[in-house]
């Protein structure tokens, strides 16, 4: 009888155990190649659905399983510790792994990315259970490691370029942890959080300055990853050029796990409270500049990639007053619920988003937003005579203007809500406004345009594979399934996150009013409003200003040291 | 305090390379020699109890500690992978681009897609 002491390290084994076999699978051929593939898939990202599933009851409960890997000493070995917002962070996880997966298999050779794509599951699984500040790191560049291959597959110059900035601006930021890896240890001779906050406790004025830089140091390093302005660079080039299922997975995924995972070292020192409240900060801010830089892009695939850094935005944004307010207090657990809503919920529509309009540009062979129009015509007249592609980006749509009753509408709704009456929220608002502009430029390429010559149709060599509207149908129902339900979900994250307590306060009737309806009909009349400005002269000429100011690699690092000399001050000085 | 000292110098230069060097190649062993300054730096905090290999015998004493030389053999073998994985993507700038100056490849990548 499998224990649920045993099913917790199911997330991260099965997706290595996966790993393993497509492996294998690679060093045969045919169709016994192609099975082992498939059955290595199901390994690594359908059963470990089965293992959180029967976690689930216990995790709503409160339960918590920790340990030491091996049962080693404390002291010695790795501790792990598997929570409520372990189950979650995997739930988000495998939830669009999944369908990411599926949907790179209408890829003609499939053998090096599911290997890849398998461990890199495996990493956040594992993350997701982290207690271990070091095992943290391991499973950082991990996770790392095999999206900067990802990024790369896709086998564009742009690509390798955007992988390379990436894998440097991270590697480095990665030495940063270590020196504040080196200073807990050096202040407390432990590497689990536990033993560093005890350690921490019993030393004058909990470590002093030696602490706070060090964690400043780890919060740091970590940011990079989550996106957050100033420390974005590598992720526009990286998700716009990366294969469509990566970019789904990377927006989806990789940005917020490692934030989840960073509220349990920011809790290691009283003043990883103030790191939050600056995170905060810039969560608002990068909420509203990335809205509007996804406005002024012509790429497809780069509006998108802007649209997820506005979106980390109002997850950060939520995240750091939870921070702020005590992750373990009610105010806080609530604001990580709304938090970590909007993760779910975003993941499942941008994944929607990335697939859809990565499909479109591939069929069309346009990724130009301003040149491509009449896509719906195309992809019917090129095979899709049960539209998908068009309703799956429609779902998408409604969703990231968080029109109601999508899903983005509800967690929107309910960080606006929580956040009621401080600046952050205007900030969110505009954003939400610059969105539906932004969005509403997007959709113009599956309409016919007079002023715009349509594309010539030349027949497709190849049809779309089956696939590619399984994916976007899974994702779909996701979307439209969280949208209905949307208010007993996010009631459950609460539950889960606060160990079984009831302490959700918006039902379905807190979002539904008369005056947020009013809200919403004005923000979307405002969001046409600034779309129309956006097509005039003035505006087109700030807006493509705004496109190419000037970006470099040096940039990344200078952004990187302002962000680490801020964060250290904030919090020393705070 | 001299060898810290010298660990941070050792720093400097990798991260000099990383920010001020335009070849991508110098950029790759900036991020090799920042690494290696860690890890120096973990191994010379576990010989602060002892110089001795940790191996527990009757007589043997101030032994260094073990951990961080364990977590720097991680640490050593994800930089290999790294350095390994950052060469590769330079060689295919390069077939790219046919240059090592980061300027250079990003304008003519902008120039292709563009």
């Amino acid at each position: 009888m499998i224990q649920h002491t045993d099913l917790i390290f199911a997330p991260a084994l099965l997706p290595l155990i996966g790993a393993a076999a497509a492996f294998c699978a690679k060093s045969l051929r045919g169709k016994t190649s192609r099975y082992l593939e498939i059955a290595a898939g199901c390994t690594g990202l359908v059963l470990p659905f089965f293992a959180l599933f029967l976690l689930y009851k216990s995790t709503l409960y409160g339960a918590v399983y920790k340990g030491v890997i091996g049962n080693w000493y404390n002291d010695v070995g790795i501790s792990y510790r598997f929570d409520g917002i372990s189950w979650l962070i995997n739930f988000l996880g495998f939830i669009i792994a999944l369908p990411a997966w599926i949907y790179a298999q209408s890829e003609k050779d499939t053998k090096t990315f599911t290997p890849l794509f398998l461990i890199q599951t495996a990493a956040v699984g594992a993350m997701a259970m982290c207690a271990d500040i070091f095992n943290l790191f391991v499973c950082l560049e991990i996770m790392g490691i095999a999206s900067y291959i990802l990024v790369a597959s896709s086998a564009k110059p742009g690509a390798f370029l955007a992988s390379f900035s990436y894998l440097m601006i991270s590697a480095s930021a990665m030495v940063f942890f270590l020196f504040g890896v080196y200073g807990f240890y050096r202040l407390t001779g432990s590497l689990s959080y536990d033993s560093i906050a005890l350690g921490l406790s019993l030393l004058p004025d909990n470590g002093g300055h030696a602490a706070v830089i060090s964690l400043a140091l780890i919060t740091g390093a970590v940011v990079i990853r989550v996106a957050v302005m100033p420390l974005y660079g590598w992720l526009p080039d990286a998700h716009a050029l990366a294969p469509h299922a990566v970019s789904a997975v990377l927006s989806g995924v990789l940005i917020k796990t490692p934030l989840f995972a960073l509220s349990r070292v920011v809790d290691i020192l009283p003043s990883g409270r103030a790191a939050g409240e600056l995170m905060g900060y810039a969560g608002a801010v990068t909420a509203f500049l990335a809205a509007v830089i996804s406005l002024s892009q012509s790429d497809v695939k780069r509006l998108l990639a802007y649209s997820s850094i506005s979106h980390i935005g109002y997850i950060v944004c939520a995240w750091g007053a939870a921070v702020h307010a005590g992750t373990h207090t009610p105010e806080g657990r609530i604001l990580m619920s709304a938090a970590f809503g909007h993760a779910v919920f975003h993941a499942a529509f941008k994944g929607l988003l990335f697939l859809s309009v990565g499909i479109t540009a591939d069929r069309t062979g346009n990724r130009d937003i301003t040149a491509l129009r009449g896509a719906v015509k195309f992809l019917y007249r090129n095979g899709e005579k049960i539209p998908v592609t068009f309703p799956a980006f429609c779902i998408g749509f409604f969703s990231i203007c968080a029109l109601p009753p999508f899903n983005g509408f509800l967690s929107k709704s309910s960080i606006s809500l929580l956040l009621a009456g401080n600046w952050q929220n205007v900030f969110l608002i505009a954003a939400g406004v610059v969105t539906i502009a932004a969005f509403i430029r997007l959709a113009r390429i599956y309409f016919p345009d007079k002023n715009v010559p349509s594309p010539t149709y030349t027949p497709l060599a190849s049809s779309t594979s089956g696939s590619v509207y399984i994916s976007q149908i899974f994702l779909s129902l996701i979307c439209l399934c969280s949208g209905l339900f949307g208010p007993f979900l996010l009631h459950t994250f609460s539950r889960i996150l606060s160990g079984g307590l009831r302490e959700w306060p918006f039902s379905a009737r807190s979002f539904y009013t008369i005056p947020g309806i009013i809200k919403i009909i004005f923000y979307s009349a405002a969001g046409f409003g600034l779309y129309t400005l956006s097509n005039t002269h003035s505006v087109n000429r700030v807006l493509y200003l705004i496109k190419e100011r000037p970006r470099s690699f040096d940039g990344l690092f200078t952004a990187f040291g302002l962000g680490l000399a801020a964060t250290a001050a904030w919090m020393l000085f705070r | 305090m001299i060898e810290r000292c010298l660990i941070f110098l050792l720093f400097l230069t990798g991260f000099h390379a990383i920010i001020v060097r335009k070849n991508v190649i110098k950029k790759v062993f900036g991020l090799g020699i920042i690494n290696s300054a860690v890890v120096i730096l973990f191994i010379l905090e576990g010989s602060r109890s002892g110089n001795s290999a940790p191996i527990i015998q009757p007589g043997v004493q101030d032994v260094v500690d073990p951990i961080p030389q364990a977590l720097m053999l991680t640490a050593v073998v994800i930089g290999v992978c790294l350095t390994a994985l950052a060469l590769t993507l330079v060689y295919r700038l390069y077939t790219h681009s046919l240059s090592l100056h980061i300027d250079e490849i990003r304008r003519k990548i902008h120039d292709t897609t563009h």
